[in-house]
């Protein structure tokens, strides 16, 4: 098992109605894999908000394997102005 | 009391110049056609005449002259720097005297700030603050691209509107308030919707723009149309009680298409969400300060970075791109 702590911003924090959670994940675990974790926590809040995925600080664009002690930040787009 | 240069130029034979920097900083850059007196700090308070107080960048005499409460005394804004630049060039920068004294900015940086022109698209919440702060802090020209009309609702956020203000155009009103702030600067609004026209003209000659919209639409435009110019493209973004800052498109560095690709969706506006009406001077102002250090050239920025401020927890998060 990994564990990994998740970052909510925007819209995503609201769905979860928390900043921060931490996780217990299989090894193996994907990114894209913990998305849909997120997306299905949040009770179908999120299904209409694309959301961004940064590991440690650093945005990625390709399905990563996520590793033990990984900070994961989604980030949804805002529109305000 | 204060004195600035041109005034000093106008009014220095009827007063007595005294110059109050050490020898070695009195050699180094001494007082271009002024004929002045050097005297110690703490000696300046036994002269009774009429005088000004020099020191090299006008802060040790402002406060030597609050301290002592010295009557008939004038200190020299922006110091022995802003004098000599005024003689060099007959421009008076003392109005930017406490912007100048940072050395990441001096007189030269100024200079770059004064010659730069911003545009501005979309004067709400974002716009409003990020116009106020680039303008007083002395940019030359400022160009305000909206289409709206200023409604009850905007006026919590959005500092430049009035009660008197609702129903008139938010670019007729935001230049009328701001050309007050700056009477020098070059101030043009364009009362129009950017779209996929007009966006290539409206915006061509920049040399930073602004994103201070409120949809996706306009800023996929903008980023676009940055990218194509080759003109940075300072975004902004707010949700509740958070804000989103980024320098988008220099040299070839990451924009909004590389951050939100494959058409994102989702992200309530302003009017749908709500937004506290602090957060967006914060954010604002964040962009604002993006701009000028792109303009000036110093570093570090938002270039490949996000940042995401939560004005609920002041926590500020920033990804790499």
């Amino acid at each position: 098992m990994i564990k990994v702590t998740i970052k909510c911003f925007s819209q995503v924090k609201y769905a979860l109605n928390q900043n921060e959670l931490v996780l217990e994940l299989k090894n193996g675990f994907r990114s894209s894999d913990l998305e849909k974790t997120i997306r299905i926590k949040a009770k179908g809040q999120l299904d209409n908000i694309s959301l961004r995925i940064a590991i440690n600080q650093q945005y990625i664009t390709k399905n990563t394997e996520l590793k033990d002690g990984d900070e994961v930040a989604f980030i949804p787009p805002v529109q305000g102005g | 009391m204060i004195i600035t240069p041109k005034e000093l130029n106008q009014q220095k034979k009827d007063l007595l110049i005294v110059d109050i920097r050490p020898s070695k900083q009195r050699n180094q850059i001494p007082l271009n056609g002024l004929n002045s007196i050097s005297c110690e700090s703490g000696e300046v308070i036994n002269i009774q005449e009429k005088k000004v107080l020099v020191c090299q960048y006008g802060i040790v005499t402002e406060g030597l002259i609050i301290e002592n409460d010295l009557p008939n005394t004038f200190s020299l804004l922006g110091g022995a720097e802003s004098w000599n630049e005024f003689k060099k060039e007959q421009k008076d920068f003392s109005q930017w005297s406490r912007q100048t004294v940072l050395p990441e900015i001096g007189i030269e940086g100024q200079k770059k700030i004064l010659n730069a022109n911003v545009s501005i698209v979309g004067m709400g919440g974002l716009g409003c603050p990020a116009a106020q702060s680039l303008l007083i802090a002395g940019i030359g020209s400022l160009h305000l691209i909206d289409n709206d009309t200023i409604s009850l609702s905007n006026l919590h956020r959005q500092p430049l509107f009035n009660p008197e203000d609702i129903d008139h155009k938010k670019v007729i009103v935001a230049k009328k308030k701001l050309s007050r702030m700056n009477p020098k600067a070059n101030i043009k609004i364009t009362d129009t919707l950017l779209d996929e026209k007009n966006a290539h003209a409206l915006l061509s000659g920049s040399d930073v723009i602004i994103d201070a919209t409120d949809n996706i639409k306009s800023r996929q435009l903008i980023d676009r149309i940055s990218k194509e110019l080759n003109i940075p493209m300072i975004y902004g973004g707010l949700y509740r009680f958070e804000g989103q800052v980024s320098v988008f498109n220099v040299n070839g560095s990451p924009g909004y298409a590389e951050l939100f690709p494959d058409a994102p969706y989702g992200g309530d506006s302003c009017a749908d969400a709500g937004v506290l009406g602090v957060l967006p001077g914060i954010i604002g102002n964040i962009q604002a300060l993006e701009a000028l250090k792109l303009i000036i050239g110093i570093e570090p920025t938002l270039i490949g970075k996000i940042l995401i401020y939560d004005g609920m927890d002041h926590t500020a998060k920033t990804i790499h791109l």
